[in-house]
Parts: C-alpha cells; sequence; structure tokens
C-alpha cells in the first residue's frame, strides 16, 4: 500500500468514526424520546381504558334508566287504557240516552196526548153534552195509544237490560270448573226455540274434554250473542245458514271458532262491529250492542281475545282466544 | 425534459458532507447548468459554509430550504443529522426563488407581497410554488393565508423548518442566506406537470370536548377549563407530547385535521398549536401506531402517483412529520423504504421531515396546514 492509499483509508475511517459518533448521540437522544413516548402511550391508553369503563358504567346506568322509564311507560299506558275505557263509558252513556231518548220520547208524546183527551172527555161529561160517536174515538185513541206506549216502553225496558249487560264488571257471575262442550251444548238447546222459527242448523265439534275454570254465565252470554247476531244479520228470507262452534286446546288457552255461511261483513264495517251501538239494522231495532258485550266478557271476564275475519258472502270467523284458568 | 440531480452525505463534518453532496450531483448533472434547487439540512451543520460552497459550484442557483428533523433521499433513504439537494435542470421549465422576511411582524401580508413580487418576475404561466418557512415564530396558518392570497388557486406544497425536535430556533436558506423568521418560496411556471398526496395514520381516541377558548393558535380554554388540564387528564403531569395531536373536527364537520402542541404555558394552562383552531371545535386526543403510519405515507405516494397526468414523473419530493418519526423510531427509514421498494425504478426523491406539512388535500382543491401527516409532491414534465 502507498503512503496515498493509508491517507485515503484514514480518512474513510475518520469518516465513519465521525458519523458513528454523531449516530451514537442521535440514538441517545432518540432513546430518551422514544421512551417518553412510549410512556406517554402507556398513560394515554391507560386512561382511555378508564374512560372505557366509565362509559360502561354509564350506560349501565342508562340502561337501568331505560328499565325504569320502561316500567313507567308501562304504568302509564295502563292509565291512559283506563282513561280511554272512561272516556268509552262516556260516549256509551251519551249513546245510551240517546237511544233510551226515542221511545220515552214518544211515551211522553203519547201520555201528554191521552192527558188532553182525558180532560177534554171528562169537560164532556161534566157539561152533560157527551156524545157516544166522541166516547168511542176516544176509546180508539186510548187502545191505539195504549198499545205505542207499551211498545216503547218495552223497547226501553230491552235497551235498560242491554245496558245492564255491557256494564260486565258490575255483572255478578259465577266461576267454576266445567267442560266447555257439554256446556255450549246445553247453551244451544237453549236457543233452539229461537232456531225453530228458521230452517238453519246450529252445530258443535271439538274437544269433548276441555275443562276450564271460568265464568259459564259469560260464555253462555257471548254464545248467545254470536248467534242472536248471526240470526239477524247474516242470513235472507228462504235461507237455510250453517252455524256451528268448535273448540280446542292451544296449550294453556281454549279456543272457541264460531262461523256462520252468511253474507258476511262488509270490509267498512268489520272494524267497529265491537263498538258500541254500532249497527246496520236500527230500523228494525237492532241497539249496536250485541257484540260489544261479546267484547266486553271476552276481554274483562274470561281474560282474553276475540278477532273476526270476514269477507262479503265468505260468512265470519270469530276467535276467541281465553286461559284455561282466570286465576 | 426535466433533468434532476440528488446529493446525500451523512458526514457530520460540514465541509465534507458538502463537498460529499455536490460532487454526487455533477456526477449526476454530467455537464448540465441546474437553474434551482433544495437544500435540507440538519440543524447541527454550518449552513453559512455549505451554501458558500454550493453557491461556488452553481452560482445564480436559485435555491430554497431549511434545517430539519430528519432528511430523506432515493441516495441513503432516511438519515438523520445528513445534508441532502436535489437540483433542477430543464429548458421548458421556469423556477425561480424569493424569500419574505421578518415574517413574524406580519405574516400574511408578508407571505402575500413575497408571492405577488415574484410572480410579476415570470415569463411564463405559474403552476406550483413550493415552500419550507419557519415554524416557530408565528402561525404557519397566517403565513399560508398569505401565500394563498398571492397564489389565487395555484397549489403549495412544502414542509415548515424543524431543529431536531429541540423547539429552540428554525433557520431557513434562500440563495447564500441563512434565516429565521423567513418564508423562502420556489415558483414553478411553464411545461410543469405534478401530482401530490396526503395522509397521516392518526386517529381520534377517548372522550370529545370542546374548544371554548382559543385566539389563532392559542388555545386557552378546553371544556371550560384551562387547556392544558386535557392533556394532563391523559399524560398525568407530564408536558403535552406532540407525538399525539389533537383531532380537530371544526364546528358541523364530520372529518378532522391534526394540531399538535408545540409549547405550553404552565402559569394560564394555554397550548400553542402549530397552527390555527376554530372556536368550538370539537377535539378528541389521537393515537397512532407504526403499521398505520407506514400505510398512510404509502397511501399519500400511491395517490400521487394515481393522479399524476403525465406517464413518468422526473423527482418526488417528500414532506414527513417530525412527530411521525417520534412514534416511528427504529421504522422511521421504512417509511421511505416502503414507497421505493414499489417502485419498479426508483425515481429521484428527496424530502424532509418538518414541523407541519403544506399541501392539499385534494387535486384542485385548496392548500391547507397539516400536521402528523405525510405529503407527496410528483414533478415531471412528461
Amino acid at each position: 500500500m502507498t503512503p496515498k492509499d493509508h491517507e485515503q483509508i484514514l480518512q474513510s475511517l475518520a469518516k465513519e468514526n465521525r458519523i458513528l459518533k454523531k449516530k451514537l448521540e442521535r440514538s441517545e437522544a432518540d432513546k430518551a424520546r422514544a421512551e417518553e413516548t412510549r410512556r406517554n402511550k402507556e398513560s394515554l391508553l391507560k386512561r382511555v381504558i378508564v374512560e372505557l369503563q366509565d362509559s360502561q358504567a354509564i350506560l349501565e346506568k342508562k340502561s337501568s334508566d331505560l328499565e325504569q322509564a320502561f316500567n313507567d311507560l308501562t304504568l302509564m299506558q295502563n292509565k291512559l287504557v283506563e282513561a280511554e275505557k272512561m272516556s268509552a263509558l262516556g260516549s256509551l252513556v251519551a249513546g245510551v240516552a240517546h237511544e233510551i231518548n226515542t221511545p220515552v220520547g214518544t211515551s211522553i208524546t203519547l201520555v201528554s196526548m191521552l192527558s188532553d183527551e182525558t180532560e177534554l172527555l171528562m169537560k164532556s161529561i161534566a157539561q152533560g153534552q157527551l156524545k157516544r160517536s166522541a166516547f168511542n174515538s176516544y176509546l180508539e185513541i186510548v187502545q191505539e195509544s195504549t198499545d205505542i206506549l207499551l211498545s216503547n216502553l218495552n223497547r226501553a225496558g230491552e235497551l235498560v237490560q242491554s245496558f245492564k249487560q255491557v256494564a260486565v264488571d258490575q255483572l255478578s257471575l259465577e266461576q267454576r270448573t266445567f267442560a266447555i262442550k257439554p256446556y255450549l251444548e246445553e247453551v244451544i238447546v237453549s236457543l233452539s226455540p229461537h232456531l225453530k222459527k228458521t230452517s238453519h242448523a246450529l252445530t258443535l265439534s271439538g274437544d269433548d274434554t276441555l275443562t276450564i275454570e271460568s265464568y259459564p254465565g259469560a260464555l253462555a252470554q257471548i254464545a248467545t250473542n254470536l248467534v242472536t247476531n248471526s240470526l239477524n244479520h247474516a242470513f235472507g228470507a228462504n235461507i237455510s245458514g250453517q252455524l256451528h262452534f268448535d273448540i280446542a286446546r292451544q296449550d294453556n288457552q281454549a279456543v272457541i271458532y264460531y262461523t256462520d255461511n252468511g253474507r258476511g261483513i262488509a270490509s267498512e264495517h268489520l272494524g267497529k262491529i265491537f263498538d258500541p251501538f254500532f249497527t246496520t239494522t236500527r230500523h228494525q231495532g237492532g241497539t249496536g250492542l250485541g257484540l260489544h258485550i261479546v267484547y266486553n266478557l271476552v276481554t274483562q271476564k274470561l281474560k282474553g281475545s276475540i278477532q273476526v275475519q270476514s269477507q262479503p258472502n265468505q260468512g265470519v270467523l270469530f276467535q276467541i282466544v281465553f286461559p284455561i284458568s282466570v286465576r | 425534459m426535466l433533468k434532476i440531480a440528488v446529493g446525500h452525505s451523512n458526514d457530520p463534518d460540514s465541509i465534507e458532507a458538502v463537498d460529499e453532496v455536490i460532487q454526487q450531483c455533477l456526477d449526476a448533472l454530467s455537464g448540465e447548468i441546474p437553474q434551482a434547487g433544495i437544500l435540507f439540512a440538519a440543524i447541527d451543520f454550518e449552513h453559512e459554509l455549505i451554501l458558500t460552497q454550493i453557491n461556488a459550484t452553481f452560482p445564480d442557483l436559485e435555491l430554497i430550504g431549511g434545517t430539519t428533523d430528519g432528511e430523506v433521499s432515493s441516495v441513503l433513504g432516511f438519515q438523520q443529522d445528513s445534508l441532502t439537494l436535489i437540483l433542477f435542470c430543464s429548458d421548458d421549465i421556469e423556477i425561480r426563488a424569493a424569500v419574505g422576511r421578518n415574517i413574524s411582524q406580519n405574516p400574511t401580508a408578508i407571505a402575500q407581497q413575497t408571492v405577488e413580487t415574484l410572480k410579476d418576475t415570470l415569463r411564463t404561466d405559474l403552476r406550483l410554488c413550493i415552500t419550507t418557512p419557519e415554524s416557530l415564530t408565528t402561525s404557519a396558518s397566517s403565513i399560508l393565508e398569505g401565500l394563498r392570497l398571492g397564489l389565487g388557486t395555484v397549489p403549495v406544497l412544502g414542509g415548515t423548518t424543524g431543529d431536531q425536535t429541540k423547539i429552540q430556533r428554525t433557520y431557513q436558506f434562500f440563495k447564500t442566506e441563512v434565516l429565521s423568521d423567513s418564508v423562502p418560496i420556489l415558483l414553478w411556471g411553464g411545461n410543469l406537470l405534478f401530482s401530490h398526496g396526503v395522509a397521516s395514520g392518526w386517529r381520534p381516541i377517548g372522550k370529545r370536548s370542546i374548544v371554548t377558548k382559543v385566539h389563532k393558535n392559542i388555545i386557552y380554554e378546553i371544556d371550560e377549563k384551562p387547556a392544558l388540564e386535557f392533556y394532563r387528564y391523559y399524560f398525568d403531569d407530564f408536558a403535552p407530547d406532540v407525538a399525539y395531536p389533537l383531532a380537530i373536527f371544526p364546528p358541523g364537520e364530520e372529518t378532522f385535521f391534526l394540531r399538535g402542541a408545540l409549547s405550553y404555558d404552565p402559569d394560564i394552562g394555554s397550548l400553542t398549536v402549530a397552527a390555527d383552531v376554530p372556536k368550538r371545535s370539537i377535539i378528541q386526543i389521537t393515537d397512532a401506531t407504526k403499521d398505520s403510519i407506514k400505510a398512510a405515507s404509502k397511501t399519500a405516494f400511491d395517490d400521487a402517483w394515481e393522479t399524476y397526468p403525465g406517464t413518468e414523473p422526473a423527482a418526488a419530493l417528500f414532506f414527513s412529520c417530525a412527530w411521525r418519526r417520534f412514534v416511528l423510531g427504529t421504522q422511521t427509514n421504512q417509511e421511505y423504504a416502503a414507497i421505493a421498494n414499489a417502485l419498479q425504478h426508483p425515481i429521484p426523491s428527496c424530502g424532509f421531515y418538518t414541523y407541519g406539512e403544506i399541501a392539499p388535500l385534494r387535486e384542485k382543491g385548496p392548500t391547507f396546514f397539516h400536521n402528523t401527516t405525510f405529503a407527496t409532491l410528483l414533478l415531471g414534465n412528461k
């Protein structure tokens, strides 16, 4: 190696040495910096974990608050339902008043007229001017008026009876354990006088053994009203209809299907049939209370539910589901 | 034709380093005379000596640059305590340098004036501005605001100068001058093609708070409490750490930008961050992993690569945040290596670790000031 080569090597080594010294210096600074970054990262992550724990606690609290709010809402909902019932009672009373007002009003008019006629008659007698023809005319008026009065007062009396049934809670119905099917057979027998006037057939099928602990009186009323509803609405004259009850059990529930093969219910009426005083035959003496009473008995006494399906000319299907034991 | 030369030396001796860098450039230039250059130097060098040497070899060079927190190039990859120079020669691209001095006196007006004066001397259409402004004496947002006023829709790319995390004094280079509190700019006109991309890799973590009192880049209160408490909540009693910048969601915005805390006042509990923060912004502390940072750098480069309007960029400039280096540690070299390794033919490149990056978020979009991001600028003319 020449001295020049040596010098080059020395220069190169000197450069390497400078670089290494600088790198070492920098490395120390960077190491300190890296430690600081790592320490801060640890601190940051620890804090974030604490935040997450806090968030979790807050979420748990919120969840519990939500549950409480939900319970409060449920309570509120029940109160609202009660309020709604009271409001429904109000409209029921208004409806009853309106319904009863017609026969009672008619009766008052008639009685008032009879009173006037009687006064005239008594005056004629007192003056000794009573003629036979006038007396006969008076008797005709009396006979005609009392017929109409009787009919109107009967109508008012019927309405009051129906209204008593609407207030289901006030009915003193007996609760006992009984087999549904045999019981409904008895109800059907009791309905036979109504059916005899028609050519319809009322039949019963289903589980013979299903025994329930419930209100037989309510069940009888429900069945009677459903059948009466069919007899009043489902069939035209000279039609032989089929009315049918079927009884089944679903878990802890009893299910009664009631069908007829009549003219069905128009879709625009379907949502109103359980409303009080809704009737399509008011001119024929319909009160609009029969299915309303059914609804109240099912929901309040049997603690069940009732649904209806129908299409025009496809008959009707009522499905009543209620617990086997109301306890 | 845009010819590029890159020199890079990690010799801590100033004369040795600059001689080595100049020799590498002369070899690459093969006789051509460079018009302009950008120099990035570690803080410990004798910078005036270096500039004098460069000027002696390349007189009339339109040179800008500054001190750094780390340097990177296609010659040596990532280095610290090194010196790197990139030179540009072209017969159909015009490149001119200027500087705004004493910028803290009126950052916006001085920056605007600097651009407007130089713009008038250009013979060709202005296309691009590269800048290496001061970071410590004033709000970089105000400087950028002035540049934007002067440039209109012309994009700005660059980074603010550093001092190896000492946060004491940084220097800017303009031709043969070593300055502080200045904004050197390099304006490009003529037949230039370029594209850019930015990405960060930081993501918000922890509780969301609101900036309740702020003036420009000084945050006084967060959630109506001294701002410093926000950092102390996460870092116990340690000083605010720039490696964990704040994610700033301006009011009504779903996206955030990042602001690192440069300094703080323990008496009043204020935080001075790298650029302006809008009042009522929502803020969160942020965190990054080495992998998310490296992936973001690659994304920034890929975005620039995909949007480059020509067929073959001639050079790449990188502006990466010093705070990325704090988290990357010994893996900092992988930030550049991942980009270089993905290229079939490595392109001449040069860049530095900054105290704040300047780049548009998207093509033809307005320029923003960033922290903890990686910005790529691709340059060429075919």
